[in-house]
């Protein structure tokens, strides 16, 4: 004891090198400039080019040239205008449809004894592994005009093209989502109130209509609204199974790929935009509202639910989860039989990728998306740590920048970057790293929420202990706070690579001669006549994501990281 | 070796909210300096502010004669301890306590050298490759301790480090805390609302109230000779009689007592403060012939508590609710029960005198 003291006055001190500390002065504003730069000019600079395209002629900027052209021809020209009516009602069916399914499904999920639920789970969120287009194909393969189940089993003449396609299509695909929300906020009200409604003699109908759902609204308005925002903006499924019916997403499409009608394709972004950054702002607000009432307050115990009540909640979640493995069992065999559904022997031809794409659109795919994986978590986790808990000059405005993406239609996000970037000193144009940096941003939102939510939980006292101990930005950074937000950085890194294997808006345009992604093969596959093998790619997809999945599930175990399901991942 | 520190006329607003308000203090080297305050009054501002990691709003930290008000944190040599330890979870024990080491970039064995010399002043030796979730609460502490001192900073300050660990190893902890600065010899800032921390550690006390200091001095100053109501109510505990100066005297409903010192008081009405240990038993702490007869009053036991070491019994008096403690030994003698009579004694002496009452509100 004594000698350990007399060697401590003795001990030589060492100071904090000067260097590092001047550095670390230029440290969080040159991140908060990076930032906000970066956002600057891929997420505002490609949409102040569709601005300028719909909104001046020529697309010149200047009073003079301002003209409403544009929309006049759209508004007046009957079968672009038919898109947006289009649009609306698809979304608008797709949004009730999955409600109510999705609100039962949570319901199950968070309000009763059934069991199975872990399966249950899963099952809801496998359409993630996907790109948005496996249900269009499975549902053709199932109700289309060869048809399994049309043609053949019931030998009718209907077929599922158009509306009722899509609507189909739409509903299985934003299952996922509307369930996140409506199962967090589920389980979130207090389950007690409804045993107290009951106790007093209240009828089940009664409970239901009168405590169930309306502590539930707020949750019901978000998803809702999440839900219109998904549809409304979808691309893949619409373009494969809408036939001739068309939408805004496929309109915006047409007219620049088959017109090359640029302005009119940044007009109907434009009109797209509106109704989708409503649904975006509602969203917002009311999951605000959602979160204040989820408070940390320990979830009480389910009662056991009545006899019959699981048996028909069992059935019922067993038909959602159902028609799902039928959907991804139907592209998955139907990738691997000669000619469905005539000929059933097995055989490995569609694999062998007529388009010039092939497996190389895979691979490339397969590396874009682990560089969008690192650096999306990377960059997104950097910017919720200067913003959060070092709280920079202009982060407010940081933060609504940072917001936005999620509001901005993929689709409209890549058209910009056509008009902004398609410009020869843009060295990037033309390479998979524009399509890189598209994929970081267009999901930078999510990204950077969820890093923020994560940061939050982290002491403020461990940083500043660290500060006070001579800790530079940099080395605190690295050596405390990354390690304390692994769990949180497999979770984005996850999320980013799923995103980036199967998103096809985003990157639709931004693929070239020379640049193929596995997802939008998918597309030129089916449009050329290979519906076999645009299977054959979505299943490569399917299993690559799974893959990654699965290997991180073992590294976030090895870590000591929770181990997450499938749903910790959006 | 340490060097002096002080506060100069130093505030600190958030918004419209005032949470420091131009205080002024010299910390002398060596010094145990506690902060003592109901929580909200800004004693963690001010700690704040002399780390760094808070502005100050105007006002001058002045440490060795010079200013630091904009010299990062990192760059004062400050160490800190926090209320919820703020041990790094993903390092142990010595990876914790080679933090601050490292930043330096002293070298390994130093390093190795110094924190073995840590672990044994804190006591922790023999749990080096421990993480902090593997440790107790009091042991956390220790290492959270251990890490702030390893890298010899002049002025350790410490945010109600104990607040969070049971009594017992609050007490235990204490001494620990008081050991290390008596034997380094390093400047300890203190801050807590623990009144008996603060009269048990400190060479001084501030006692704080809404972002102001109500008074400054040695535990014994602040317990014997408090300045105003506030105090004598924070600390310690203390009966307030409410009363009118006449004759020389204050009149407190049927009775008039003689004050001690009350010769210059300009005003009429006025409050007096009494502590339950000072008010005497007639007969039992006292003799009778002692007392000044205006100051004996007899009243009936309504309440008795039995706190170990003394008795309290609580009493109406002018319909004033009030406590006398007993010291248990004397209290065995008298077989008192509740509602018996009791005869009290006031000495003059003993009241504090005051103008305006604090009252808490719970
Ligand atoms: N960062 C801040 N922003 C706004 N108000 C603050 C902030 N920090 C402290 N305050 C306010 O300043 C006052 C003093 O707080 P604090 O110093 O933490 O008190 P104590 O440590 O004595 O409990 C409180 O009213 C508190 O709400
Ligand atoms: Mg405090």
């Amino acid at each position: 004891m004594n000698t350990a003291l007399k060697e401590y006055t003795a001990s030589i001190d060492y100071g904090i090198s000067s260097a590092r500390t001047e550095i670390d002065r230029f440290i969080i504003p040159a991140v908060t400039i990076f930032i906000a730069l970066l956002l600057f000019f891929f997420m505002l600079f490609p949409m102040w080019s569709i601005l300028q395209l719909s909104f001046f002629k020529g697309g010149q900027f200047g009073i003079s040239n301002f003209t409403l052209a544009n929309f006049h021809k759209y508004f007046t020209t009957s079968y672009t205008l038919k898109a947006l009516w289009h649009s609306l009602y698809i979304s608008t069916v797709t949004t009730i449809i999955v409600i109510v399914i999705v609100f039962f499904f949570a319901y199950a999920m968070a309000r009763t004894t059934i069991s199975g639920k872990t399966f249950f789970r899963n099952i809801i969120m496998m359409p993630l592994i996907a790109p948005s287009i496996v249900q269009a194909l499975a549902l053709i393969y199932l109700f289309g005009r060869n048809g399994l189940i049309t043609a053949h089993l019931l030998k009718i003449d209907w077929n599922i093209y158009g509306s009722v396609g899509i609507i189909f299509s739409e509903v299985l695909y934003c299952l996922p989502h509307a369930f996140v929300i409506l199962y967090t906020t589920l389980s979130a009200v207090d389950i007690r109130l409804d045993e107290a409604a009951e106790s007093l003699g209240a009828t089940p109908f009664k409970v239901f209509t009168r405590i169930t759902l309306p502590s539930a609204k707020y949750g019901i308005f978000s998803a809702a609204a999440l839900t219109f925002n998904l549809t409304i903006t979808d691309f893949g499924n619409p373009v494969v199974i809408g036939g001739n019916y068309n939408v805004l997403a496929t309109e915006i499409y047409a007219q620049v790929t088959n017109l090359y009608r640029f302005d009119l394709g940044a007009t109907i972004s434009i009109i797209l935009l509106v109704p989708s950054l409503m649904a975006f702002m509602l969203n917002y607000y009311v999951s605000r509202k959602t979160f204040s009432m989820i408070s940390g307050a320990a979830k009480p115990v389910i009662p056991p639910s009545r006899p019959l009540q699981k048996v028909s909640y069992t059935l019922y979640c067993y038909l959602v989860a159902f028609s799902i493995i039928v959907i991804f069992a139907t592209v998955i065999i139907g990738s691997f039989v000669k000619i469905w559904p005539y000929d059933w022997s097995l055989t490995l031809d569609h694999y062998n990728f007529p388009s010039i794409g092939g497996y190389s659109a895979i691979y490339t795919s397969v590396w874009v998306s682990l560089i969008v994986g690192i650096c999306g978590s990377f960059i997104t986790l950097v910017a919720g740590y200067v913003m959060e808990t070092r709280k920079p000059f202009f982060k407010q405005f940081i933060y609504l920048l940072s917001v936005m993406p999620a509001a901005i239609p993929g689709l409209v996000m890549g058209l910009g970057y056509i008009l902004a970037f398609n410009k020869p000193y843009y060295f990037f144009y033309g390479t998979p790293w524009i399509i890189v940096i598209n994929i970081i941003i267009c999901n930078f939102t999510l990204g950077i929420l969820s890093s923020i939510s994560n940061l939050r939980n982290i002491d403020p006292s461990v940083e500043e202990a660290a500060i006070s101990l001579g800790g530079d930005t940099i080395r605190t950074f690295f050596r405390i706070i990354f390690p304390l937000s692994r769990v949180a950085f497999f979770q984005n890194f996850v999320y980013f690579f799923m995103r980036s294997m199967t998103t096809i808006s985003a990157v639709i345009f931004l693929v070239s001669a020379t640049v193929h992604l596995a997802a939008i093969e998918i597309i030129m596959l089916d449009n050329d006549g290979w519906t076999a093998s645009a299977n054959a790619m979505c299943t490569c997809i399917i299993v690559i994501v799974l893959i990654m999945l699965g290997v991180l599930q073992i590294v976030a175990k090895k870590t000591g990281g929770r181990p997450e399901g499938l749903a910790a991942e959006i | 070796m340490s060097k002096k520190l002080a506060l100069e006329n130093v505030s600190k607003h958030f918004g419209s909210l005032i949470a420091v308000n131009n205080v002024s203090i010299d910390i002398e080297p060596g010094e145990f300096l506690c902060f003592l305050g109901p929580s909200g009054c800004g004693k963690t501002t001010i700690l704040r502010m002399i780390t760094g990691f808070e502005q100050v709003t105007s006002g001058a930290i002045v440490y060795d004669g010079k200013v630091i008000n904009d010299v990062i944190p990192q760059k004062r040599d400050f160490g800190i301890v926090f209320q919820s330890y703020a041990l790094f979870p993903n390092m142990t024990v010595t990876q914790n306590v080679a933090f601050g080491l490292k930043m330096r970039k002293m070298p390994k064995k130093l390093i190795d050298e110094r924190v073995t010399e840590i672990l044994a002043l804190i006591g922790l030796t023999g749990w080096e490759s421990h993480y902090p979730s593997q440790l107790s609460g009091g042991q956390q502490q220790r290492v959270a301790l251990g890490r702030a001192i390893a890298i010899k900073p002049n002025v350790l300050l410490l945010d109600e480090p104990l607040s969070a660990l049971d009594a017992k190893i609050r007490v235990r902890l204490r001494t620990v805390i008081k050991r290390l600065q008596e034997e380094l010899g390093i400047t300890m800032i203190y801050v807590t609302h623990d009144q008996e921390e603060a009269l048990a550690l400190s060479d001084r006390v501030v006692i704080m109230r809404d972002g102001e200091f109500m008074q400054i001095g040695s535990p014994w100053e602040i317990y014997k000779q408090p300045k105003s109501s506030f105090i004598a109510e924070f600390v310690g505990t203390s009966n307030f009689i409410p009363g009118t100066k006449k004759n020389e005297k204050i009149q407190f409903g049927q009775l008039e007592f003689a004050v001690a010192g009350i010769e210059n008081v300009e005003e009429e009405k006025i409050y007096l403060a009494i502590r339950p240990e000072n008010i005497e038993m007639v007969d039992v702490t006292i003799s009778a012939e002692d007392c000044i007869p205006s100051n004996v009053v007899e009243v009936t036991a309504e309440v008795i508590n039995f706190l170990g070491a003394i008795v309290r019994i609580t009493f109406i008096l002018e319909e004033e609710e009030m406590l006398v403690d007993l010291p248990e030994k004397e209290f065995e003698k008298i077989n008192l029960k509740r509602k018996d009579l009791l005869k009290l004694y006031f000495p003059p002496e003993a009241f504090h005198v005051y103008t305006e009452l604090f009252r808490k509100l719970i």
